[in-house]
Order: C-alpha cells, then sequence, then structure tokens
C-alpha cells in the first residue's frame, strides 16, 4: 500500500472515529429539535456530565468500591453515563421544557436551556474545579494492526457502540408503537395528541432519550476531550454545525454530517494543525447556512402568507 | 419629557457620588466592570429586544474593540481616543458582516449562526498570533485616564451618553421599525420597512457599542488574552439582557448592574456563586418573563 | 393601473397559477373571486412582492414589478392586508398604525438620535383609528383585540402607507354579519377617497354589494371577468363554484 493511500486511509478510519463521537452527540441534539421544534442550548453539558460520571464511576466507584478490572470498569462507567444523562434529561424536562410547553413561544425556552447550560457549568466549575481531569480508557491502550493501518481499541469499541445505538434507534422509531408515536408527534403535535396520544408523554421521553445518549457519548468522548466543566463548550458548536448541516430534525442527514465532520477534522489536523480545526469547521458551518440553511437532505419550503 | 432630564439628572448624581460612597479599590474596579457591563447589555438589548434578532455573537464585537484598539496602541503608537475610534468602526463593519446572516437566516438558525461567528473570531484571535499574541496575550496596556475613579467616570459617562441617544432612537420612528420587523418581518415589509437595511443598522449600532465597551477593557484589567472573550461572554450578556428585563431601556441596565454585582456578595459560597448568572436566568424565563423591569411597569 | 400578463407561479412541480393575466383599472373597486385552492392569494402574494413570478410580466403604473420586493412596492403605493392577519401582536394599536407610516417618515435620522420622537403622524393616526371604529382602544395591545377588531386594524395601518391601490386578502374571512357591514362601509369611504382597491373574497355578498368589475380564476388559470351581474350568471363560473359556495 503506497504512503499516501494509506496515510489517506488511516485520517478516514480516525475521522470515523471521531465522527461517531459528534454523531452521538448531535443525535440526541436533533431528535429533540424533531420533537419539540427546541434547541436546547444545554445538551453540551449533558455530555460533560456524563463524562464526569463516567469518570467518577470507572476511576473510583467500579475499580475502587466494586473491584472491578480496569476495561470493565469502563464498560460500566458508559452505563452509568447513559443512566446519569437519562435523569438528567427528565429532570429537565419536569423543571424547565414541560412548563414552557404551552406558550407557544420559539425565544423563552431557547433562553431557559441557555440559562440552563451556564448553571450546569458552573455547578461542575464549583464540585470539580476548572483544572481538567485526564480520563483514560483502557481499552485506548490496545492498538490493532491491520496492515498499515492502525485502530486503538478504543476506536473500535466506540464505532462499535455507535452504530449498536443508532440502530437500536432507528428499530425503535421504525418497528415499535412508541417510536412510531414519536414520530406522530413530531410531525403534528395536536392531530397526534387527538388520537390518543400522549404528546406530554412523549416529549417527554425523547428528551430522556436525547439526553441519555448525550450522557453515554459524554462517557465515549472523556479520554478525548479536555475533560474540564467548559468541555461543552467547545463540543457544543460543533454539534450544532452537524445539526444544521445535516438538517434539523434529520436523522440520517446528521449521521452523515457527523461523520462527515469527523473526517474533515482528522484531514485538517494532519495537514492543517489542530489550532485550526474549529476555524474550518465553522466557516464551513457558515457557508452552509448561506447556501443552505435547511441542511443536506431537508426539502426547502417557502413560507405559506 | 422632563421627567426623562429629571432621571438623568438623578443618574448624574448617583454616578458622581458612587466612588465617594465606595472608597476600596476592589469594588471601584467592581463599577468599572459594571458600567462595561451596562454598555454590552444596551448594544444586545438593542439588537434581541428592540429588532428581535437571536444574536449570541456580541462577544466577537467585545473582542474585536479590545483587540483592534490595543493593537494600534501598542504597536502602532496610536493615541488612545483614536484607536478607540477605529475600534469601534471596525466592530461596527463587523457587525454588519453578520447582519448579512441575520437578513437570511431566523431565529435558531441565526442564533447558531451568530454563536459560530463568534467562535471564528475567537479562534481567529487564538491563532493570528502574529498580529494578536494569540494565547500567550498581550502585556502591559495602560488604561487611557491614570486612576480607577476617573475611568469609571469615563466609561459611566459613555454610558450615560450612549443610553440618552438609545432612548431616543428607540422612541422614535426608527424604534416603531425595529419593533416591526421584531414582531413580523413580512408584515413589516407590507408597510415599506427594507427588513434588511434595518437589520444591519441594529447589527452595526450593537456591534459599534459593544466594540466601544471593549476599547476600555484590556486598559483596565492590564493584560488582554483571548480567553476573556470566548463565546460564554455572549450568554452571560444575554442573560443581563434577560434578567433585567428586555425590549425595555432600563432593563439592561438593571440586569447589568445586578448580575455584575450579586456575584461579589455572594463570595461566601466560592465557586458556587457563578451558577447565579444561570440560575436567574433560567428562574427568570420561567417565572418572570419581563425580567426585573416589568416589576415597575405601570399597568395597561 | 395594475397590469399582469401571463404571470405564473410554480411551488416545486405544483402549478399555482399559470398564465394569469388581468388589469386593474384606476379608482375602481376589483374583485377576485374563486373557490378553494384557486390560487388567489398566491396571485396577490405576486402582486404585492411577496412572491415572484416564474414567468410574465407584471407593472404598476408603468412601472415594471418583476424583481421588486415587496417592501420597494409600497413605496410606490401598493398596499395589502394579509389572510392569516399579521399583526405587531405585542405592540399597541396605536404602535400599529404608526409603524405604517414608516415610507412617510422623511425625518433626518441625527434628529431621532436628539430629540427622539417628533409624533408628526400621532393625529393622522388617531384619524385612521377613528375611521375603523377602535380609536377608544389606542392604547391597547392588538393581540387583545377580539378578531374582527384585529381585521379592521390592519386595514387602518395599511392605510397609513397612504396607497393609491389597496389589495386585501379574504377581508371577511372570520367576521360576522354586522362586522362585514362595517367592513363594506371602510371599503367603500376609502374608495370615496380616491383609492383603488382589489379585494380578493370568497364571500358573494361583499363582492356583488362593493365590487364594480370581478375576476374569477380556478386552478390557477383565469375563469371569467365581468360585472357582478355578468358573473353571476355564467354557466362556467356557476359550474366551478358548485358545492354551495356560491350561495353563500
Amino acid at each position: 500500500m503506497s504512503d499516501i493511500v494509506a496515510l489517506a486511509v488511516q485520517q478516514t478510519l480516525n475521522g470515523v472515529y471521531l465522527g461517531c463521537l459528534y454523531v452521538m452527540v448531535a443525535l440526541g441534539l436533533t431528535l429533540i429539535y424533531g420533537v419539540l421544534n427546541q434547541i436546547n442550548f444545554a445538551h453540551a453539558d449533558f455530555v460533560t456530565v456524563g463524562a464526569f460520571t463516567a469518570f467518577f464511576a470507572a476511576t473510583r466507584f467500579a475499580t475502587k468500591v466494586l473491584g472491578m478490572p480496569d476495561a470493565a470498569a469502563y464498560l460500566f462507567s458508559i452505563v452509568a453515563a447513559f443512566g446519569m444523562g437519562a435523569l438528567l434529561g427528565l429532570l429537565i424536562n419536569a423543571a424547565v421544557f414541560a412548563p414552557l410547553r404551552e406558550r407557544g413561544d420559539e425565544l423563552r425556552p431557547l433562553i431557559a436551556t441557555i440559562g440552563v447550560s451556564v448553571l450546569l457549568e458552573n455547578a461542575q466549575l464549583a464540585l470539580f474545579g476548572p483544572v481538567p481531569y485526564q480520563f483514560d480508557s483502557p481499552f485506548a491502550r490496545e492498538t490493532i494492526r491491520i496492515g498499515r493501518i492502525f485502530f486503538t481499541g478504543q476506536s473500535v469499541l466506540v464505532i462499535a457502540v455507535s452504530a449498536a445505538s443508532i440502530g437500536a434507534l432507528y428499530a425503535f422509531m421504525r418497528f415499535t408503537f412508541l417510536g412510531k408515536a414519536l414520530r406522530a408527534v413530531a410531525q403534528d403535535r395536536e392531530t397526534a395528541g387527538l388520537m390518543g396520544i400522549n404528546p406530554g408523554l412523549l416529549i417527554g421521553l425523547t428528551i430522556v432519550i436525547a439526553s441519555a445518549l448525550a450522557g453515554m457519548a459524554g462517557a465515549l468522548l472523556g479520554p478525548v476531550l479536555v475533560l474540564s466543566p467548559f468541555a461543552g463548550a467547545s463540543v457544543i458548536v460543533k454539534a450544532f454545525a452537524i445539526v444544521i448541516i445535516g438538517g434539523f430534525g434529520n436523522m440520517q442527514g446528521t449521521i452523515i454530517a457527523g461523520i462527515l465532520v469527523g473526517i474533515i477534522e482528522a484531514f485538517t489536523v494532519q495537514y492543517l494543525g489542530s489550532g485550526l480545526i474549529d476555524l474550518v469547521v465553522f466557516v464551513l458551518l457558515l457557508a452552509m447556512l448561506v447556501v443552505r440553511p435547511t441542511g443536506l437532505i431537508a426539502e426547502h419550503k417557502e413560507e405559506n402568507v | 419629557m422632563t421627567r426623562r432630564w429629571i432621571y438623568l439628572a438623578l443618574a448624574i448624581l448617583v454616578i458622581t457620588a458612587l466612588p465617594w460612597l465606595v472608597t476600596s479599590s476592589y469594588w471601584r474596579g467592581i463599577l468599572v466592570i459594571c458600567a462595561m457591563n451596562v454598555l454590552l447589555a444596551l448594544a444586545l438589548n438593542l439588537v434581541i429586544g428592540y429588532t428581535g434578532q437571536l444574536n449570541l455573537g456580541q462577544s466577537a464585537f467585545f473582542a474585536i474593540g479590545a483587540y483592534v484598539s490595543t493593537i494600534l496602541m501598542k504597536t502602532y503608537g496610536w493615541n488612545f481616543w483614536l484607536a478607540a475610534f477605529a475600534a469601534v468602526v471596525a466592530a461596527g463593519f463587523l457587525g454588519l458582516a453578520l447582519a448579512a446572516f441575520a437578513v437570511r437566516l431566523r431565529g435558531h438558525y441565526l442564533a447558531i449562526a451568530s454563536l459560530g461567528f463568534a467562535v471564528i473570531t475567537y479562534q481567529v484571535l487564538i491563532n493570528w498570533d502574529s498580529v494578536t499574541e494569540g494565547v500567550r496575550g498581550i502585556y502591559g496596556i495602560l488604561p487611557p485616564v491614570g486612576n480607577t475613579v476617573a475611568l469609571f467616570y469615563v466609561v459611566a459617562g459613555i454610558a450615560i451618553l450612549v443610553y440618552f441617544v438609545l432612548d431616543n432612537l428607540v422612541h422614535s420612528p426608527v424604534g416603531d421599525t425595529l419593533r416591526a420587523i421584531r414582531e413580523d418581518e413580512i408584515s413589516a415589509a407590507s408597510l415599506g420597512v427594507n427588513g434588511a437595511i434595518w437589520k444591519a443598522f441594529a447589527f452595526g449600532l450593537g456591534a459599534g457599542i459593544a466594540g466601544l465597551a471593549g476599547c476600555f477593557y484590556p486598559g483596565f484589567v492590564g493584560t488582554l488574552v483571548p480567553d476573556a472573550f470566548n463565546i460564554v461572554e455572549s450568554f452571560t450578556m444575554m442573560a443581563m439582557v434577560i434578567v433585567g428585563g428586555m425590549g425595555t431601556m432600563i432593563g439592561p441596565v438593571i440586569g447589568a448592574i445586578v448580575l455584575t454585582i450579586l456575584p461579589e456578595f455572594l463570595r461566601g459560597f466560592g465557586e458556587l456563586r457563578l451558577m447565579i448568572y444561570g440560575l436567574a436566568l433560567t428562574l427568570v424565563v420561567l417565572f418572570l418573563p419581563g425580567g426585573i423591569a416589568s416589576c415597575f411597569k405601570r399597568p395597561g | 393601473m395594475l397590469q399582469a400578463t401571463g404571470l405564473t407561479k410554480s411551488f416545486g412541480g405544483v402549478r399555482a397559477v399559470h398564465g394569469l393575466s388581468l388589469a386593474v383599472p384606476e379608482k375602481s373597486i376589483f374583485a377576485l373571486i374563486g373557490p378553494n385552492g384557486a390560487g388567489k392569494s398566491t396571485t396577490l402574494n405576486l402582486l404585492s412582492g411577496v412572491y415572484q413570478p416564474n414567468a410574465g410580466s407584471l407593472s404598476f403604473e408603468g412601472r415594471d414589478l418583476v424583481g421588486m420586493p415587496s417592501y420597494r412596492r409600497v413605496r410606490l403605493g401598493l398596499a395589502r392586508t394579509f389572510q392569516k392577519i399579521r399583526l405587531f401582536k405585542q405592540l399597541t394599536l396605536l404602535e400599529n398604525v404608526l409603524a405604517g407610516f414608516h415610507i412617510r417618515q422623511d425625518t433626518p435620522f441625527w434628529k431621532y438620535l436628539a430629540f427622539g420622537d417628533t409624533g408628526r403622524f400621532r393625529d393622522e393616526a388617531r384619524e385612521l383609528l377613528d375611521l375603523v371604529g377602535l380609536g377608544a382602544h389606542a392604547k391597547e395591545r392588538a393581540g387583545a383585540l377580539p378578531y374582527g377588531q384585529q381585521r379592521m386594524l390592519e386595514i387602518a395601518r395599511a392605510l397609513a402607507t397612504r396607497p393609491k391601490l389597496f389589495m386585501l386578502d379574504e377581508p371577511a374571512a372570520g367576521l360576522n354579519g354586522a362586522e362585514v357591514e362595517v367592513l363594506l362601509n371602510i371599503l367603500r369611504e376609502t374608495a370615496r377617497r380616491g383609492v383603488t382597491l382589489l379585494v380578493v373574497e370568497h364571500n358573494m355578498d361583499l363582492v356583488m354589494n362593493v365590487a364594480e368589475r370581478v375576476f374569477v380564476m380556478d386552478h390557477g388559470v383565469p375563469l371569467f371577468e365581468g360585472t357582478p351581474r355578468e358573473v353571476q350568471a355564467n354557466p362556467a363560473v356557476i359550474e366551478a363554484y358548485l358545492g354551495g359556495e356560491f350561495a353563500a
């Protein structure tokens, strides 16, 4: 295999790995938008909370208290983060989203989520301090080699978990009653309500699922991120970029966009240096907003007057 | 009409008196920050409160004001006031650039675009270190006037002037036009309002004012690093506007003062005190949507 | 006064309006009618500039309108109201009408910065509110008004722009009998003051009582044009309206 091809394949693989992480974060965002027509600015902070939960679950609880081996502890932490995300989603929905639901205002829920985001960040700052934590995953230490391409165990794990999650989510939406009900609510809340579906319950369910995904993403992202209370800030705008590029509320678009951004980032790091990643991604985002604000796949609707 | 002049006189009185009542140098510094935050909140309120554009990119203009003025002074030896003027103009132009997005985008899209805009600006400041010194920072920046009290008078004075001008503006047909755009742009167009031009105006003016505030920041702190301008600043500004009362003139002033001073009183709680921003914002949105200002509004 | 030739507008493959030509004579009351889905609102949107046509030409008093955005058309003297009422709900009635004076403001900018509002148009705004019977509610929030009165407010606001051609999109929709009477009087008074009216309507009473010329369209194409009597008697029109709307 020639050098350039090997490098390209390696970077693409790294990109897919990174992309899967982003997709996990962005999927929750797009789910919430699809059902609620709202953007949750606090979403990335759920990711951070998930990461911290995973960190403490793995390093303090699982290994020290339960005496689990490192690898199992990490897997345990992923589950713990998933659960914590779900819990957080439940709380935020009950305290913030549900009360504001009836008003029909676009602005207030958005700002409320900004408030929650700032709240979470500062709460974590108070609890954990500003110094970043080092979250090592035991899977990151194992390297697998196929020809000239290297993977780490971590990347395999992430890709596997992401694929499994996406598959489970897809199956849920497509084949279960709840999933179909959810899609109904996303399309037309009032009519769905008239058909005996309880929109409030389903919206709550969506938020819980989305937040659980975010939490889990945090556990998976932990080893890659600089784990501080402000880790959310670095991820959130990228997550938004992906959701916009893929099209708000559009799951397939988000997945494609996420992987794409991951690959772009991998190649940018290789050729332009890591400092410029954010710049490249956001310039892309702005360009996207100008050219096709509705996303890669969504259709164009002329406003009905 | 005369009531306004009375309020103005009162405000001037209070501001003149404050540094005599507040004698610790730490708290005098807080006063300066207060005045700066008032400017920032007024600027954001113009764009989001009166024109209804969800702008989360104000931190970029604050940064531009700080960096352009500082670089002109330190590298090219410009006089502070000239440098500040140039910085405000630069920030204003950048605001026009963001307005170009506002013309095509609405609501959530604009919020995210403006956020992306702020991040790009932040990244440029970090990466273009041949000009900005990036994360290394610029040191030894002198304020335009010798001591903190004088600085406070200057910034507060500017804040009063800006308030006065904006107050006139929003109570004039210009204000009617901006509010029309905020309420329903298509409807406004059916009345002859050119949405694009007026949005550009609002964004440009809002950016310029934020840039003006930015000019005083580096001198006050003494050093200039990009981290002071990351996007969290945009959220903090928004909190001030919303908590104070969006869409009123006095609201942003109240919000800026309350959210600058309150955390200081909570120092006993350690880092938890910063939660006041998020808490105040969330609680206000849930229970007091008109902000603190709405408590004083006459009904009807 | 207003001349449209061969207007066509499609939305992603669906042809809403096709080959539409009409001419609105000056100082007349012109009605545009048709069954549901005929393309009436689309036509109005094309005329007012909310949509741009895919094909065809459009001119007002000799000025070409194609490509001109809606806000510019207002300066030429075209005003309109919307089928779905688009008021500034959070503003007061007076503020709503004042917003309508936008194109007539000619005070230099710096005067506002220094001195604020001179209140030039306040009196005229109040007059317009009185015209539509809302003078007493000037300081109330527009969103609090009952539906029929919101419609009247919209008309008052549009009239503030001093239009030469005033286009209304289903103004009688949702109004009860008494309110329709008030509407008719306002329209007649407006026409008396020299404004040309173009009314898109469903309500036959309104059309028959006020219009001088009626243009009927169906499925996006013109069907018939004539006086109200002629339209009522025309078999093609009757057939298009089969379903009883004609009798309403």
